[in-house]
């Protein structure tokens, strides 16, 4: 009956058309990195038993954890703050939180060049009032990159949480300190595991996000600190390992998905209600 | 409303973290000095003359409209129909299906830029404008699955239904009946769709090259041999350009729609 | 033949349990016919199936003697109002209830007349240029009803058009929409599961009991002669009790007592019911003639016009009304009568 089939047409093109695009262009680069003579993973081993390969490998591992982590500790008070402020305020702090995040990446990196470099505003506060005699070195590090990736997610990470601490009833507070909690007890026993649905959702964005980025690592990281969208770019472009290029595509997808299932599995754990996705 | 003065104090520091960085380009776009400088000497809009002389950066912006321009349009033009079917259609392997839809956020961007080079421009020879066109509508798409399936799925099923017993065919309704009533969300996704395709420069890294430019790409490469205000320039038009958009946003449909 | 038939209709989502089997129905043409029963009993499915919103698995559904089974809804010319109204948000209450004229490419001015006389009909006069958000919910359940009936259906089709009313719009919306039905002679289908509302407007009622009709008559006779036990209790019959039958139709029940009705049953029955409201309380403790049964009262509640007493007996527990000329105390050893007119065996 071509009643039944209709659906199937209307979503047949974009079906087509991702399979066609993202699908197959996917498996030709990915395929062929299990060959090597035969079918194998010798490629992947060599990449991560080669001490240059891995120790870009943990950096991006090290600093999208750092950079989540600083998201949930500054976030979650912003978060909470923007959710108990009255209305009219509400509207105004969100699109303050909502501006950065429409902003071009480009841009929000590049103003970190400003103030990190050694010429930059940081270096010339600080030897203006003294407390160091020569400039530091902030820019083309780990600590730039980690900075970089904060400024970049942070907005995304609060969002997130606003949304679901929003829903949470704010008798929940008064009933908790009614019976005996402080604020800070309360907000810890009561709201922050009522927000942890929230927390991993963030987290996840966070962390892909900063797994994956090129343009904050590219402008504030430098050629020492290569993270492994960079590395990706340089093995593709200049050079010239295409073979290699495809290696760091698939470990970023794969470390991608992995971090995914890992967050949620962890907040299957802390929180009653099951799975949450991204 | 008791105020916890350490978490307003607090709150204010992240608000202004968030927020300084962005102020500093703005006054750095002003500065008289041929390098980026803050506190800034003198007083000048020359850079801003400078960026609208300078090609590559009004070549790119251009190109840059166009291309987020075209993808949101093709990602609304296959994307609404199908978050309609996957709302209301009992199809097998549904939810299957939007993950699938759903699938181009999960793989990161440099990778979706990268495998199309090489899969379509280089294999193929599709031109890099037709692998841009491609690799951007991947971007778009989700957001219009998304936002657009949510809107259909709070619509009460009975409108059309009653359409129906009034004599309207399944075509009819959708276009009568479906599609006014969902207006809202597929302006919210289309702005969403455009601003994300505009600011996007992982997919845009790969597929570019000589005439095929992307504006953050090319402004990437101005910041990797130059450090001068045009930057700061071009970075404050940007910033008007995102502050316009969220001000019609807010207008039509508020801003909580899209957060 | 009548003018609407349902034959044999069978519906099942999986093909392993049914939501309908076998059902049969016939309604005259201008008859006002109600689906009664509790959710999940398949009246709202069966409304479906006669719009066209869901196809039958088995069975065959007829119009003025032509076959529908297979016709799509938009073809059917029924019109059916909705539980939630399902008004189009987008149009004004007069595009509203034009929606259907237009599509049947009816001349603009022809139009307009038609839709300014159902307004009138309906009492919508002055709200025709208004959207239906700015509408209460009173006034938007009469715009579907005036979008339903301006294409002049063949069958009018209500699914719990009341329910989202309260209480005291309730009772005038029914009136309305009995009024207007009955002036205009439009045969009508009409799902609730609310049996006073129903009871009050229907010409004849259908009680659906998990995908079966148990009892299609007029509302006299259900709430007079329910003919199944599910439909008794659902009418309001209380007090259940067993009873093993006799020769010349005596009944017997546990206890010994023999009990006569004056309804004429199928031998099958053996459930003896009556209404609180139809026993008799005497004060006497005695059981000696038929249709008697001795007991202590347990509880007493306060009914209004009465008061309800849940009385002990060697056949049950039984519930009887009875008005506060006479008060009994929780203890009391009464006599209850069970009059044989009133007595029936489901």
């Amino acid at each position: 009956m071509t009643q039944r089939r209709i659906p199937y047409l209307i979503l047949a093109p974009g079906l087509i058309l991702l399979i066609l695009f993202l699908v197959l262009p996917l498996i030709s680069i990915i395929f062929p990195t299990f060959f090597n003579g035969g079918i194998t993973f010798s490629n992947y081993t060599a990449f991560f038993l080669d001490e240059y390969n891995f120790g870009i490998f943990w950096r991006t591992i090290k600093v999208s954890l750092i950079a989540t982590l600083i998201c949930v500790v500054v976030g979650v008070p912003t978060a909470y703050y923007i959710s108990q402020s009255p209305k009219k305020w509400r509207g105004l702090l969100m699109s303050i939180t909502l501006f950065p995040l429409l902003t071009n990446s480009v841009v929000r990196s590049f103003a970190w060049i400003t103030i990190l470099g050694q010429d930059g505003i940081v270096n010339h506060a600080l030897l203006t009032i003294g407390l160091i005699s020569k400039p530091l070195t902030l820019l083309y590090t780990e600590f730039a990159i980690i900075i970089g990736s904060v400024y970049l997610f942070l907005p995304l990470m609060v969002i997130t949480l606003v949304g679901i601490l929003e829903n949470i009833d704010s008798e929940i507070m008064e009933a908790a300190e009614t019976l005996g909690a402080n604020r800070l007890i309360a907000f810890v026993k009561v709201i922050l595991p009522l927000s942890v649905p929230g927390i991993i959702v963030g987290s996840i964005l966070v962390f892909t996000g900063s797994m994956t980025a090129y343009t904050t690592p590219q402008l504030l990281g430098g050629n020492r600190n290569i993270m492994l969208a960079t590395f990706l770019y340089q093995n593709a472009t200049a050079l010239g390992n295409w073979q290699g290029a495809s290696v760091i595509a698939l470990i970023m997808i794969v470390a991608t998905l992995i971090v995914m299932k890992l967050f949620n599995l962890i907040a299957g754990r802390l929180d009653k209600r099951g799975e949450v996705s991204a | 409303m008791r105020k916890n003065v350490g978490l307003k104090i607090f709150a204010i520091l992240v608000f202004a973290f968030l927020l300084i960085p962005l102020l500093i380009i703005i006054v750095t776009s002003f500065g008289t000095n041929p390098t980026i400088q803050f506190p800034i000497k003198g007083f000048t809009f020359e850079w801003y003359s400078k960026v609208f002389t300078n090609e590559s950066f009004t070549d790119s912006f251009s190109l840059s409209l166009e291309v987020a321009f075209i993808a949101t349009l093709l990602a609304l033009v296959i994307g609404v129909p199908a978050a309609y079917s996957l709302a209301r259609h009992e199809v097998f392997g549904r939810n299957w299906i939007k993950s699938f839809f759903l699938s181009p956020t999960i793989v990161p961007g440099l990778v979706v830029g990268y495998a199309m080079y090489q899969f379509i421009v280089i294999k193929f020879q599709f031109p890099i404008i037709q692998g841009l066109l491609l690799g951007h509508f991947l971007i778009c798409l989700p957001y219009v699955i998304r936002v657009v399936g949510s809107t259909i799925e709070q619509l009460d099923f009975s409108i059309e239904e009653v359409s129906w017993t009034l004599g309207c065919t399944k075509l009819q309704s959708f276009s009568k009946v479906v599609l006014p009533n969902i207006t809202s969300g597929i302006f919210a996704s289309f702005m969403l769709a455009f601003i994300n395709s505009f600011n996007n420069i992982p997919v845009s890294q790969f597929l570019s090259g000589p005439g095929v430019t992307m504006l953050p790409t090319s402004l990437m490469n101005y910041i990797e041999y130059n450090y001068d205000p045009s930057v700061s320039a071009l970075s404050v038009i940007l910033m008007l350009g995102t502050i316009i958009l969220m001000f019609i946003i807010e207008k039509t449909l508020g801003l909580a729609s899209i957060s | 033949m009548s003018y609407v038939e349902l034959k044999d209709i069978r519906v099942s989502y999986d093909n392993k349990s049914n939501i309908l089997k076998d059902l049969n129905l016939s309604i005259e043409k201008g008859e006002l016919v109600s689906l009664l029963g509790p959710s999940g009993c398949g009246k709202t499915t069966t409304l479906r199936v006669i719009a066209g919103l869901i196809e039958p698995n088995d069975g065959e559904f007829l119009v003025d003697n032509k076959n529908l089974t297979k016709v799509p809804v938009h073809k059917r010319e029924f019109g059916m109002v909705f539980q939630s109204y399902a008004l189009f948000p987008h149009l004004t209450i007069k595009e509203n209830v034009a929606f259907g004229l237009k599509l049947r490419k009816e001349k603009k001015a022809a139009i307009g007349k038609r839709v300014e006389d159902i307004l009138a009909i309906t009492g919508l006069e002055e709200l025709g240029d208004r959207y239906p958000k700015q509408l209460s919910g009173g006034q938007r359940q009469r715009v579907a009803l005036a979008r339903a009936l301006v294409i002049e259906p063949k069958l009018l089709l209500l699914d719990e058009p009341l329910s989202n009313l309260d209480a005291k719009l309730r009772l005038a919306m029914r009136i309305e929409i009995k009024r207007i039905q009955s002036q205009l002679g439009i045969t009508s289908v009409f799902v609730t599961h609310d049996q006073e509302e129903c009871f009050s407007i229907s010409d004849r009622v259908a009680v659906m009991n998990k995908g079966v009709i148990e009892q299609f008559d007029t509302p006299e006779e259900i709430y007079k002669n329910p003919k199944t036990e599910f439909v008794a209790r659902f009418i309001g019959f209380e007090n259940f009790f067993e009873l093993t039958l006799t020769e010349d139709w005596k009944y017997r029940a546990v206890d010994g007592t023999f009990f006569e009705s004056t309804g004429k049953y199928d031998q099958a029955k053996r459930t003896g019911t009556i209404r609180p409201d139809d026993i008799e309380i005497t004060a006497s403790n005695e059981s000696s003639t038929n249709n008697m049964v001795a007991g202590k009262i347990k509880v007493r509640t306060f009914l209004g016009k009465s008061y309800q007493y849940e009385v002990e007996t060697p056949i049950g527990t039984l519930l009887a009304n009875k008005a506060d000329d006479v008060i009994y105390q929780v203890g009391d050893m009464v006599t209850l009568f069970i009059p044989a007119h009133k007595l029936i065996i489901v």
